[in-house]
């Protein structure tokens, strides 16, 4: 068994996703204390051309699964090979759907043990240690592998947990994964793709989420959060209620059948703060609630929690800190 | 055209929860409940029933004895028949064994799709149905808002950045379902005194083949300790001021922590 | 007279667990619209038919479920602690099928009992006029014999669902001469048929959801095969219906009292005065604490007696009345004090608890007022006692209703 740290490096439309850069970095940051290098195992559109690159962000090698624009649990076989020859310590995956799947894949695969997603994790006395809000995050478990385990074990990783650094230098050493033919997740392909009208943003990557709820009423209220999401750099998200009722993309649904995010700012606006859509964003960094119910539940878990009418108090705050950051 | 539906009973939402002694989710004395995103698969499938396109549904479910419970609602909500794997051996399960387990049942159950939702409550690893597909050799369709059976076929429509697609694979398949699959029928009276009727299985390890000793005594993990989480600073709160003084005092809260 | 004893089972509770989850979320939420446009709730409606919930009190054979008693009751209670309103479409449409169940032949049943248990078609029990109320032996209403058919003229007042239902359990003077006592008749009238309407509806204190209709017969054909048992056998239907009906009621005041202490709990936790929570003060706690335990005796005092109702105990109207009066007055008296306990939010419609006090007034008039209760009770404690039939000012005629 080597010290090596592995991650999962997902690439879309010709670039690294922002988990595969915030995975290299954590695994980077492992490596260093476990004695061994962080090795990514990268897959999808524009994953070979992008591969060396990585290194920028702690990569000492990248394996190259394939190319191809396709779901990625299809890859599994490729990463299965690639994960059996390098006997490393860790493998990190990020906790978005498509990291799940091939997690899954590899520990169905090769029997590894899987903790997940993350709050924290380390390498103690050679093993990795994970910490996890369970049970809606009122419990939070310490875990570890069995003794003789098979290694690598898989760490789901939430997004936000490990930021790049900007400006880093080093290209990667990059390889092909071995060709194992056909697998039968192969046989999953995409046979119909409807693209949206408008571009929607992706949740993972953004910094500041500002969310609304029921209490937005309509697509006229989430103009309004998006303007503050605008002057704060950010992107809009939703609870299911405002998704159901068509005011926004599914794609920005937070929360248990959403996306889980892990923001530095979280405001929800008219959001109660049900659980679950809780559990899609208590991790966050800073959350704040404005909300005209004194006593909904969001304001139990939030750091500032707002008593009013949101209609006036978004359109205000989005005012005041344009005015701070000294534009128009 | 045959479903199988993998639930799991878990503690109700929002009840007192904890770790026992040693370390494992205690069950007792909780109310426990069908995991709720598995009630959308179960939905799912018995759409399918209803339009025709599947023509029996069984459940099944690894768990302890009481777990039959959650068998039972499952059917009285549909469905004709229910398996219950249970063996000591089982014991605080985690992900990787639950996987082996439900793939050996499924291999003796042989449907043409393995239905589960996308998560569970209290795990919430998500990672079940993946591991499953990989043992039993079989492809994925994950997180579909929708599922349905075409000549041979399996498709699901899932959400992706940009719109949706739909994926498509040959049967035998295993596929998980988002809530977008549509609100869960409520199981009706009748429903419930028929459930009573219909046939629940138990299994043991033998009975699908595995052996205990490959489990590793149920888990490749352990939980070493649990606490319950930092006391957060009490809610700063901020009401009863006009609009502007409240965005006023908003933006000197973020100021404060750097965020702006 | 034998002991009445009885015991919850795992049904029960699995019951109890089913109604309250579909109570919770689709009843609840929808009471306060439902009191404030007081619109009657079809989709409720058709959620409970759908649910098998319209046809507990029903025969299997006829696509009804025959649930015991004491789940009847759990079901209405649960309903009723979301809204009494919804809690009325099983109590009424049990209440409108009982004269067909006691009396009805088989024909008569397998006609109409699939559609009522199916919640297809809903049924009311019209018995109540404008001068004859508790004085049921005083009605007017007549049913004059035409061939092998009946001609009936006059009107009922207070019908609850009489404007909604397709069927209506209808009670006439076949014989005027012979008096209400033995002279009536007992119908099943299909409200499509010429010469009956629902003029008005009644506006109400409470239960708004829930229509009460005036209705009148204007040369109403019914056909002799409509008629319930023989000529002349009404009243006694009448009074067997109201013996075993009126214990819905009491299982309506539980369910009302049960949710008004649930709802002044929670509203009295949350609250803090004089730098504390409003639950913490001893005077509250006492006050919650009469409620809870004066809701349980109503509860077990109906459950009581729905399990004599499933023995056919010879003293049955005993034990019903006993439970309807205990419960409708218990009912009163928790949505008073939970207003109480709300202050000035208790009196306000943005909570429930207005609501609540206003719909638990009827449990204490319909089905027999409590006073009608009380003479049913001492009747039955004379008799007991061997003391034998009360001396009334109006005489013995006039005391049983």
């Amino acid at each position: 068994m080597s010290n090596d740290i592995l991650f999962l490096a997902e690439f879309a439309v010709g670039r690294p996703a922002r988990s595969a850069l915030e995975l290299a970095t954590g695994a980077a940051e492992f490596a260093a204390a476990s004695g061994g290098t962080a090795v990514g195992l990268a897959y999808g559109a524009g994953a070979t051309g992008g591969a060396a690159a990585l290194g920028a962000h702690g990569a000492k090698h990248v394996v190259v699964l394939g190319d191809e624009d396709r779901p990625a649990i299809t890859f599994a076989g490729a990463a299965a090979a690639a994960v059996g020859a390098s006997a490393a310590l860790a493998l990190l995956a990020p906790a978005t759907p498509n990291g799940r799947d091939l997690a899954a894949a590899l520990v169905g695969l090769l029997d590894l043990p899987a903790f997940g997603p993350v709050r924290a994790a380390r390498v103690v006395d050679g093993v990795v240690e994970t910490e996890q809000a369970t049970l809606q995050g009122s419990v939070i478990t310490t875990a570890r592998p069995v003794d003789g385990a098979p290694t690598p074990s898989v760490v789901l990783v939430l997004p936000n947990t490990f930021t790049p650094a900007e400006g880093g230098t080093g290209t990667a050493e990059v390889t092909t994964g071995a060709d194992v033919g056909g697998s039968p997740f192969g046989k999953a392909k995409v046979v119909e793709s409807h693209e949206a009208d408008a571009r929607v943003a992706n949740l993972d990557e953004a910094n500041v989420i500002v969310a609304g709820g029921r209490g937005v009423g309509g697509e006229e209220g989430f103009a309004l959060l998006r303007d503050l999401a605008e002057v704060l750099g950010g992107a809009v998200g939703a609870s299911r209620a405002a998704a159901d009722a068509g005011w926004i993309a599914y794609q920005l649904q937070i929360g248990q059948t959403g996306k889980v995010v892990k923001p530095q700012l979280y405001i929800g606006a008219g959001i109660s703060g049900a659980i679950q859509h809780k559990v899609g964003m208590q991790t966050a960094e800073h959350v704040v609630a404005i909300n005209r119910d004194p006593d909904a539940p969001i304001g139990e878990f939030a750091d500032l929690y707002v008593v009013g009418d949101l209609f006036q108090i978004v359109p205000a705050l989005t005012e005041e800190i344009r005015r701070r950051k000294g534009g128009a | 055209m045959k479903i199988v539906v993998c639930i799991k009973q878990v503690p109700a939402t929002g009840a007192d929860k904890r770790y026992t002694d040693d370390l494992r989710l205690d069950r007792s004395g909780v109310e426990a409940i069908i995991n709720p995103l598995d009630e959308y698969a179960i939905e799912q499938a018995l759409r399918l029933v209803d339009s025709g396109g599947a023509d029996a549904v069984t459940y099944l479910s690894m768990g302890p004895e009481q777990a039959a419970e959650a068998l039972r609602r499952a059917l009285a909500m549909g469905g004709d028949d229910a398996v219950l794997v249970t063996d000591p051996a089982l014991v605080g399960a985690d992900e990787w064994a639950t996987a082996v387990v439900l793939a050996a049942a499924l291999d003796k159950l042989a449907p043409d799709i393995a239905l589960m939702g996308m998560a569970s409550d209290d795990a919430r690893g998500s990672l079940v149905p993946g591991a499953v597909a990989a043992k039993r050799g079989l492809p994925l369709l994950s997180y579909g808002a929708e599922l349905a059976i075409t000549d041979g076929a399996a498709r699901i429509r899932r959400l992706s950045a940009t719109g949706f697609d739909w994926i498509e694979a040959p049967l035998p398949v295993v596929a998980t379902v988002t809530d977008q699959v549509g609100e869960p029928r409520y199981a009706s009276l009748k429903g419930i005194m028929a459930a009573k009727r219909k046939p629940l299985e138990t299994w043991s390890l033998e009975d699908i083949g595995v052996d205990a000793g490959t489990l590793r005594g149920g888990a490749l993990t352990r939980v070493t300790d649990s606490r319950p989480p930092e006391d957060k600073p009490p809610t700063e709160r901020i009401e009863n001021v006009a609009a502007a003084e409240a965005a006023t005092r908003v933006a000197d809260w973020l100021a404060a922590r750097k965020l702006i | 007279m034998g002991r009445v004893t009885y015991r919850l089972s795992a049904d029960h509770d699995e019951l109890r667990a089913v109604v309250r989850e579909l109570a919770d979320e689709r009843v609840a939420p929808r009471a306060t619209e439902i009191d404030a446009t007081a619109e009657f709730p079809w989709d409720l409606k058709e959620l409970l038919a759908k649910q098998d919930l319209l046809g507990t009190s029903m025969p299997e054979e006829y696509g009804g479920t025959a649930l015991d008693t004491i789940a009847q009751s759990i079901l209405v209670e649960e309903l009723a602690r979301a809204d009494a309103t919804t809690s009325l479409i099983p109590i009424v449409q049990k209440l409108g099928a009982l004269p067909l169940l006691l009396a009805g032949d088989t024909e008569q049943k397998a006609r109409y009992l699939p559609r009522l248990a199916s919640g297809e078609w809903l049924i009311a029990f019209a018995l109540t006029e404008a001068a004859a109320g508790s004085d049921v032996a005083s009605n007017r209403m007549r049913a004059a014999r035409d061939g092998d058919a009946y001609v009936l003229n006059g009107s009922k007042r207070f019908i609850t669902h009489g404007s909604v239902a397709n069927l209506v359990t209808v009670f006439a003077l076949t014989d005027s001469k012979a008096g209400g006592r033995k002279g009536m008749s007992a119908f099943v009238v299909e409200t499509d048929s010429p010469g009956f309407s629902a003029p008005r509806v009644e506006h109400k204190m409470g239960i708004r959801g829930s229509p009460t209709a005036e209705l009148t017969f204007d040369d109403v054909q019914v056909p002799e095969t409509n008629r319930l048992g023989n000529e002349g056998d009404g009243f006694k239907i009448a009074m067997t219906t109201l013996d075993h009906s009126r214990l819905s009621i009491a299982a309506q005041a539980v369910g009302i009292a049960q949710g008004a202490t649930d709802a002044a709990l929670e509203y009295t936790s949350q609250r803090t005065q004089f730098g504390e929570r409003v639950i913490d003060f001893q005077g509250i706690q006492w006050m919650l604490a009469d409620m809870a335990s004066q809701t349980e005796a109503a509860r077990q005092l109906t459950y009581a007696a729905a399990a004599s109702v499933d023995a056919e105990a010879s003293d049955l109207p005993y034990w019903t009345s006993s439970a309807k009066l205990v419960a409708g007055d218990t009912a009163m008296r928790v949505t008073t004090d939970a207003v109480q306990l709300l202050g000035g939010y208790g009196y306000i419609s943005e909570y429930p608890v207005e609501r609540m006090m206003r719909d638990a007034k009827i449990t204490q008039l319909y089905e027999g007022t409590q006073q009608i209760q009380r003479l049913i009770i001492a009747r039955q404690l004379l008799q007991r006692a061997g003391v034998g039939r009360a001396a009334t000012k109006a005489g013995s005629e006039t005391v049983r209703p």
